[in-house]
């Protein structure tokens, strides 16, 4: 077991060494720069040589990268070019957004797959299931835009139950009512969608399970096929969940980019759109470092998690 | 720069929803507020936020928009018609020659953070500017030849040339008036004189201030000002529908209607500066040759357009009616696509393709218009759609374009014609002359006739199209008086504004 850890840290280490290096290079691609953000539609060339020289830009690539990995070695993420404001503050603020966000959609969309993509598989061939799935299908391919406008239409504008955009900055998670109701939309929005894809995803693995030896076992010493699923399936269909979970973490954060601003949200999503069309480098190859470790740090408990309960790949070991 | 139109056709069935279920619950009108509230929060909500908030170093309407006269004022500043008044001087007197300046500053008035204001605060202000190439205005300052401080409450500018456009350009960032020596980290925060202090900037969200009991001049009636900044158009209205804000500015033409007349708002419509530009690259071929450039405005019906932009009035050369110099221009391009293509005939390009590079916040409904009125006259138009950051390098820098379409904000920006390095690449020395005498003409009025002159050249040289100036939509909620109509994108004075309950 400790030695599967080491080994799947290891690969954490080198993935996070190459994504800093692709994060580095993809984003010294964009055309433009901060200089002439910052020069604007009045900016002369002399000025906008100054403002690159005061930020450090005109120094060859490499330096700015080693500079900035030397940064992250002892914990300094970088800096805004624009404000000032260290990386690792700003991302602290808008996780306070985005996170609750996050983890709310995930549990809606739990909520949505897992009861109905067991169902629409243990009916398969019956009408209720096949309408589940149907159901399903549709709703995935609902874009997210659209979806969150219909719900703010309904929810916010007609029935008035729930704000149509914001989030209460100025008292945040100390009016925890208040704060929840914002993101009640948004998260509804993100689970929904990412449910119904998550649904077919279950349904697929309870049939695969309803099919496996252990299960058909089970049924053949006297268990009903439902209680031979519930008992033995189940485990192994909520290993498949927790797999496609770790992968969601990055799809949610996708969502966030564009559910913020259809919500007006102050969050990490938002964040990210402005920072790139403003160019502001730095900060936003730290906000990627640090989410690329969030989003390997998940794959690798995922990981842990999956060599800890499954029988199979212990033995295998 | 710029406010987008966009997203029109994908918004159109929330709005329809909207309106519908608006209608179903039909909200009761609420009494009319009466008793304003002398420490009211007005709720502001803004689209396009300041990345950073250094208002001497970094350009953009945004910043200016909330900070100028609220939290940082100038020895002048102008009025929502782009008028010159005083305002850290009590008066100023301008030689006759035009070369010297003289300001006598208010006694009495203290910088947010204490200090007192003094002529050596004005004079260090100014320098900085005047010598250093990264502050906003540095080139428009280029004509003073030195800044003075006799005593504590005078300061003399003394020209090298006369300069029409000094006492505008004070008006600007350029003009601001900071604490000598002051260290206050003015990316983040601010030490200004204003009626309002900066209370809190969260970034990607709000900027927040607290009406400056200490303030020399008239106190500001109301006691915090909140600016929401909501990207979104449609989220922006869903804002103030849900009673989140008190004013939305700009408001969306097309989305408009949904808060006209609902939950206590008024639309009012103000006059700006906003330029809607395209721009023909001057220096290449075939657009180098003016009777294209003259058939691709022939082509375009500019009526018609204001009208499917539903707010904004037609502009047929660079100065727009808030501006000195002005004329009505209409009758250099009568629309007349028989005209346009004669003119590609004669020129050899009958089967002309161009290519089209916009910022995508602008959205679709311009180019789409431009695609199908050149396209009646045989000419192909492709659309690039870019990142405004990436329009900065390939087109404002690098000049590598053939049509491009921004929005120019800013007031009194006719220079750009004058500067053959501009990214028009329009080169023509009458004009540059033209305006050189205008900028060192004494007198306002002579001066402005020379600016239409010269203004009246570039439209017959077709150097670009101004396809209309902009009008900007605010909505206005129940209890809200006192908020200025015109200029509402480069300068949003609230110092007057009150609220009633």
């Amino acid at each position: 077991m400790i030695r599967y850890a080491l080994t799947r840290l290891l690969l954490l280490a080198v993935g996070l060494a190459v994504a800093s290096a692709i994060i580095f290079l993809t984003l010294r691609v964009f055309p433009g720069d901060v200089a002439q953000m910052i020069a604007g539609t009045n900016g002369t060339p002399e000025q906008v040589a100054r403002i690159r020289t005061e930020l450090g830009l005109d120094r060859p690539l490499l330096t700015q990268y080693l500079d900035w990995i030397g940064g992250v070695f002892t914990g300094d993420l970088g800096s805004s070019f624009l404000t000032g404001t260290p990386v690792t503050a700003e991302l602290a603020e808008k996780a306070r957004v985005t996170v609750p966000l996050g983890i709310l959609a995930m549990a809606i969309a739990l909520i949505v797959a897992v009861p109905f993509g067991v169902l629409s598989a243990v009916r398969r061939g019956r009408a209720d299931g096949t309408a589940i799935s149907v159901i399903a299908q549709a709703l995935a391919a609902v874009p997210v835009v659209w979806a969150g406008m219909m719900l703010v239409v309904v929810f916010a504008v007609g029935l008035g139950w729930l704000p149509a955009q914001g989030f209460p900055t100025a008292t945040g998670w100390s009016t925890p009512w208040l704060a929840l109701r914002s993101l009640l939309l948004p998260a509804l929005t993100i689970g929904v969608v990412e449910g119904a894809m998550l649904l077919r995803f279950v349904r697929s693995a309870t049939l695969q399970a309803i099919g496996e030896d252990f299960v058909r076992t089970a049924a053949a010493k006297g268990l009903t096929r439902t209680q031979a699923l519930l008992r033995h399936g189940l485990p192994s269909v909520g290993l498949s969940i927790i797999t496609v979970l770790g992968l969601q973490v990055a799809g949610i954060i996708v969502g966030a980019v564009v559910i913020e601003q259809v919500f007006n949200l102050p969050g990490i999503g938002r964040m990210l759109v402005t920072d790139v069309g403003a160019r502001d480098l730095e900060k936003v190859q730290g906000e990627l470092l640090l989410l690329t470790a969030f989003v390997l740090a998940i794959g690798f408990l995922v990981d842990l998690l999956h060599h800890a309960i499954d029988p199979r790949q212990r033995e295998a070991e | 720069m710029s406010f987008p139109i966009r997203r029109a056709a994908f918004l159109a069935a929330g709005l329809t929803a909207t309106l519908a279920l608006a209608a179903c619950t039909g909200q009761a009108p609420a009494p009319e507020p009466t008793e304003v509230d002398p420490d009211a929060t007005l709720r502001v909500g803004l689209v396009l936020e300041p990345t950073t908030l250094d208002i001497r170093r970094t350009s953009g309407a945004a910043l200016e928009q909330v900070l100028v006269d609220n939290v940082y004022e100038g020895l002048v500043t102008r009025t929502p018609e782009n008028e010159i008044v005083p305002s850290l001087a009590s008066e100023y007197e301008v030689s006759p020659d035009g070369l010297t300046y003289t300001f006598t500053l208010h006694e009495g008035v203290t910088f947010h953070g204490g200090g007192e204001l003094t002529a050596s605060d004005v004079v260090w202000s100014l320098d900085a500017v005047v010598s250093d190439a990264a502050f906003v205005g540095h080139d428009d300052l280029a004509s003073i030849a030195s800044i003075e401080a006799p005593d504590d409450h005078t300061v003399v500018l003394t020209l090298s040339e006369p300069n029409q456009n000094l006492l505008f350009t004070l008006t600007g960032p350029a003009g601001l008036v900071f604490d000598e020596g002051d260290e206050t980290d003015l990316k983040t925060a601010a030490n200004g004189t204003g009626p309002f202090l900066l209370d809190s900037w969260v970034q990607g969200d709000s900027i927040t201030f607290q009406r400056n009991d200490a303030y020399w001049g008239e106190p500001a009636g109301v006691g915090t000002v909140t600016f929401s900044y909501i990207p979104d158009f449609q989220a922006g209205v869903s804002a103030a529908l849900d009673g989140s804000l008190d004013v939305l500015t700009p408001v969306q033409a097309d989305l408009a209607s949904q808060l006209d007349g609902v939950n206590g708002f008024e639309l009012q419509y103000g006059r700006t500066t906003d330029k809607y530009v395209l721009a023909f690259n001057n220096a290449v071929a075939p657009l180098d040759d003016p009777r294209v450039r003259e058939a691709l405005r022939l082509a375009i019906d500019h009526e018609a357009l204001v009208e499917v932009i539903g707010a904004g009035e037609t502009q047929y050369g660079p100065i727009p009616s808030l501006d000195p110099g002005y004329e009505d221009l209409s009758e250099l391009v009568p629309f007349d696509p028989e005209r346009a293509r004669q003119l590609l005939a004669e020129a050899g390009q009958e089967n002309l393709q161009l290519e089209l590079t916009i910022p995508s916040f602008y959205g679709t409904t311009i180019s789409t218009f431009l695609v199908s009125a050149f396209n009646d006259i045989g000419v192909e138009l492709t659309v690039e759609p870019v990142e405004f950051s990436t329009w900065l390098n390939d087109v404002y820098t690098n000049g590598d374009y053939e049509l491009s379409m921004v929005n120019h904000v800013e007031p009194r920006d006719f220079g750009a014609w004058a500067n053959p390095e501009y990214y028009f690449h329009y080169d023509n020395p009458q004009v540059q002359e033209l305006y050189a005498s205008a900028l060192t003409e004494v007198d306002p009025e002579a001066s402005a006739e020379l600016l239409a002159d010269a203004a009246r050249l570039v439209s017959e040289d077709h150097a670009a199209d101004w396809l209309y100036t902009a009008e900007q939509i605010t909505a206005v909620g129940p209890g809200v008086e006192g908020l200025p109509a015109d200029s509402l994108n480069s300068r949003l004075d609230v110092s007057g504004v009150t609220l009633a309950h």
